[in-house]
């Protein structure tokens, strides 16, 4: 099923060779720069089609199910979803206790991610020539490097804390509309509080930083990070500091933009802003804020902006559609093909008061954006320092990852802050009223980004829903009007240095952390030959 | 020694997650301690040749020897029977399956998805998925009940909505260590050691459900009572070894005041989550469960009930797990 690589819209493209994966990326390169890029999804579960009809409450159970990286996640918002179609009471405590599940999931990914995903393509013997490799190797080697070890086991030393409060991670669905299903005890608390101690000093401060979570968030702009990894030996040689150094000696600064504009539904809410969660008063309870930025200026995010385009995705027709009014209808990828479509992503897209609409990178970085957007409230996270680096040096592979990796600090804080503020005497669950007719929407910020639901209920079962996820908001394919999703973007004008081994071409994919794995290939612009095709993740040989 | 390749089919990546929450022995330990070869996993980012089709050619024409298949995710056979819902390395991912699963010394099904179907198979199964050798109940799957591996064993299930970690290391390091021939397995082909008992096995809340106490609500959960009763909790009816082999080192779905959902049957999601099934016990008449605990009868069960409730005594009308 292989054919010559022709733009999309000849309606001549039929699935590319393929080597494994999820995710296809197929980049034509000229003279060394990448001229186009396609990312094509590659596997369909039909999720959204399976909860069809079914009762209100499966959203719980079934989207967990959508990717088991990010299951809590999933919960979380499918939760908020039938809280805003219900209309039901949250008692504090059992917000707080949403909170704690939620971020600890995110420190459990950071860690997982930066080793076991992201760091091997540090031992890529492209970098041999760079006076850091034979450490990235010692230290970043799959299974066997003396970082990798440690850091891959302690990650899982967070979602303990979430099996403590929902019984197990992955895949718990504790969370139920009007709270959560726990009652915790002193000892729960004492514990938790014991393993994210453990974990803080063990991998976030001795390994990864080489000082203490303070002296980093002392950071608040990008030269602050420069000068923070030349200060003294221990951050100089932490696994942060030598990633840093490494980095700029390999150029990860220099490639990888993306859209430049920047999407958060925002996460964790305050408690007494949100006891009766709508999704008018959503934006304001967020502790971790929503908004949009669209390269030049903020707006508010509002869900009724949000549009999913499916012109060459493997669905019927070619809508642009809110999900509230979502279809999803699978077609053979071989019709598809025929159609110009080439990905099971839908193409998410945001419209801009005087804009139109817009593609949007999801995401850590994206977050951080957001929270350099001034004005917050008193409750709300304010935080300058990507908001400086993207303005200063702009997004990258490297600031991309740094912004991930920056967040270990603040969610472990705020984990920790909840921990103390639980009420144990107070109620965790308010039986709700269970409404046959509902219309809802819930999100959340999963590790790799915002992630939401929008539920229509009647006559007491599921009428719709849809499931918009970041990583269609970030490898989603062009869109009815011809622009490309924020991934195939950041490829595009890349200078590749070895064509044959276009590993920066990896490094960015990897840096969106699109949850799938990627197969890159590549090819002449003029010739149309397949110049070379790897796997991402290869580590050394 | 052993080589193992993974990969995954229609799959959510839970079991990969669950995996590497693994601390004895733990993933790294696997290929340190106990010499497994991991030839490829599709998301841990292995040393492998430079393509891993040629691999994958290599391992199916025999050229080099393959342990361990361990398949994660459903078998995805539609639209049509042409498996283009799931494609990978050219062609459909079902092809590949069929291929390795003759070669494989060992296959194992990681997950409801690689055993039964799972999740993405509940009505009405939009893409057509299957178990490796089942779907849901019924044996034979996508590779027949007949089949067997290289060294004559059928498909190892592990099931669960994830797999819990030890469940898996265990079973590979048993395989790797030339202990595959212990492995027994019952009639669904679980490995008996895990999943002759049942979810109840050491669950805490076992008095409550002796003198049939049950939680008013939710939120009491883990102060309370048992879920059974109005909960929809399937502990009684299932096999797994929840309540033995903590998740997560930690608790499990029924301590933390979760109703059990089966996930280690075949049958979950049960009732197909259709309306009024969630978290919800199903009764007939309003009052007798429609599922009563594994190899007692309706009536004996409803005996043993009334005497039971007349039996409790005060303190399984009070909060025990308390502040």
């Amino acid at each position: 099923m292989t054919s010559t690589i022709l733009p999309p819209n000849t309606k001549r493209i039929s699935p590319l060779g393929r080597v494994e994966g999820d995710l296809d990326l197929n980049i034509k390169v000229d003279d060394g720069v990448v001229t186009d890029a396609w990312t094509e999804a590659s596997m369909f579960r039909g999720f959204e089609i399976i909860l069809k009809g079914k009762d209100p409450q499966a959203g719980l159970i079934v989207t967990p199910r959508i990717c088991g990286i990010c299951g809590g996640s999933h919960l979380y918002k499918a939760v908020y979803a039938l809280d805003t179609a219900w209309r039901t009471h949250v008692p504090h405590s059992a917000t707080l206790v949403r909170n704690i599940a939620q971020a600890c999931e995110t420190l459990q990914s950071i860690p997982r991610w930066f080793y076991a995903l992201f760091a091997i393509d540090l031992t890529n013997k492209n970098y041999a020539r760079s006076p850091y490799y034979a450490e990235a190797v010692k230290r970043f080697a799959p299974f066997v490097g003396t970082s990798y070890e440690p850091g891959v086991t302690l990650s899982g030393k967070p979602v303990e804390v979430y099996a403590i409060f929902g019984g197990q991670w992955p895949h718990s669905s504790f969370m139920i509309p009007g709270g959560v299903m726990c009652a915790p005890t002193l000892s729960d608390v004492t514990r938790s509080i014991s393993i994210l101690e453990f974990w803080k000093r063990e991998w976030l401060e001795k390994q990864w930083l080489g000082c203490s979570i303070e002296r980093w968030l002392a950071n608040k702009t990008w030269a602050d990070v420069l000068a923070w990894a030349d200060e003294n030996d221990a951050q100089r040689n932490s696994d942060c500091g030598l990633f840093l150094r490494m980095s700029l000696d390999i150029g990860l600064d220099k490639f990888g933009k993306g859209c430049g504009a920047f999407l958060a539904t925002g996460t964790y809410f305050q408690p007494e802003l949100y006891e009766r969660p709508t999704v008018e008063g959503r934006n304001a309870a967020l502790i971790n804020r929503s908004g949009v930025y669209d390269g030049a200026e903020f707006h508010d995010f509002d869900q009724a902006n949000v549009r999913e385009d499916i012109t060459h995705s493997h669905y019927k027709g070619s809508s642009l559609l809110h999900p509230w009014d979502g279809v999803t209808e699978p077609i053979d990828p071989l019709e598809g093909a025929k159609q110009g479509k080439y990905s099971w992503a839908k193409s998410p897209r945001y419209l801009v008061p005087g804009k139109g609409q817009i593609p949007l990178e999801a995401g850590p970085l994206s977050r951080q954006v957001i929270a350099g957007r001034p004005g917050a409230a008193k409750h709300q996270d304010y935080d300058p320092l990507f908001l400086d680096a993207i303005r200063t040096v702009g997004p990258s592979v490297l600031v991309r990852v740094m912004a991930r990796m920056h967040e270990a600090c603040k969610y472990y804080n705020l984990a920790r802050r909840w921990l103390g503020e639980l009420d144990l005497h107070d109620k965790f669950y308010t039986k709700p009223t269970e409404h046959a007719e509902g219309k809802g929407f819930g999100s959340t910020e999963a590790a790799r980004g915002s992630l939401s639901d929008w539920i229509i209920i009647k006559n007491g079962k599921i009428e719709n829903y849809q499931v918009v996820t970041p990583t269609a908001w970030n490898i989603g394919p062009l869109d009815g009007k011809n622009v490309h999703g924020p991934m195939e973007q950041s490829f595009i004008g890349a200078r590749i240095a070895d064509p044959a081994d276009p590993v920066e071409v990896g490094h960015v994919a990897r840096s969106f952390d699109s949850c799938l794995v990627c197969t890159v290939h590549t090819y002449d612009a003029k010739s149309g030959r397949e110049l070379a095709r790897f796997k991402i993740g290869e580590g050394a040989r | 020694m052993a080589s193992l390749l993974w990969l995954q089919g229609g799959a959510c990546s839970g079991n990969t997650m669950s995996f590497l929450n693994a601390e004895e022995p733990s993933a790294c330990d696997l290929v340190t301690d106990f010499g497994i070869d991991v030839v490829w996993h599709p998301s841990l980012g292995l040393e492998l040749g430079d393509n891993v089709k040629a691999l994958l050619r290599d391992i199916v024409a025999g050229r080099r020897p393959l342990d361990i298949f361990v398949f994660e995710g459903t078998v995805i056979q539609g639209p049509n029977g042409t498996g283009r819902f799931n494609m990978f390395a050219d062609r459909p991912m079902k092809d590949w399956v069929s291929e390795l699963c003759q070669v494989a010394n060992a296959v194992v099904a990681l997950g409801d998805c690689a055993c039964w179907g799972g999740i993405p198979a509940t009505a009405p199964n939009p893409v057509d998925n299957t178990g490796l050798q089942y779907l849901k109940r019924a044996h034979g799957g996508y590779l027949g009940a007949d089949f067997r591996s290289k060294w004559g064993l059928p498909v190892i299930n592990i099931p669960g909505c994830p797999a819990h970690p030890d469940w898996v290391t265990q079973i590979l390091v048993a395989i790797s260590t030339g202990r595959a021939k212990d492995i027994g397995l019952d009639e669904l082909q679980r490995p008996v050691t895990f999943f002759k008992t049942f979810t109840q096995t050491g669950c805490t809340r076992t008095q409550f459900f002796e003198y049939k106490q049950s939680p008013k609500e939710f939120g009491q959960g883990t102060r309370t009572g048992c879920l059974f009763y109005e909960f929809g909790c399937r502990g009684p009816m299932t096999h797994s070894p929840c309540n033995r082999i903590l998740w997560n080192r930690q608790s499990s779905k029924t301590r933390a005041g979760m109703p059990c959902t089966g996930c280690t049957e075949p049958e979950f999601p049960f009732y197909d989550l259709m309306p009024g099934t969630v978290f919800k016990t199903q009764k007939i008449a309003g009052v007798i469960p429609k599922d009563v605990p594994t190899g007692v009868d309706h009536v004996s069960y409803m005996a043993l009930a009334a005497a039971a409730k007349i039996a409790a005594p005060k303190w399984s009308k009070e909060d025990m797990f308390v502040v």
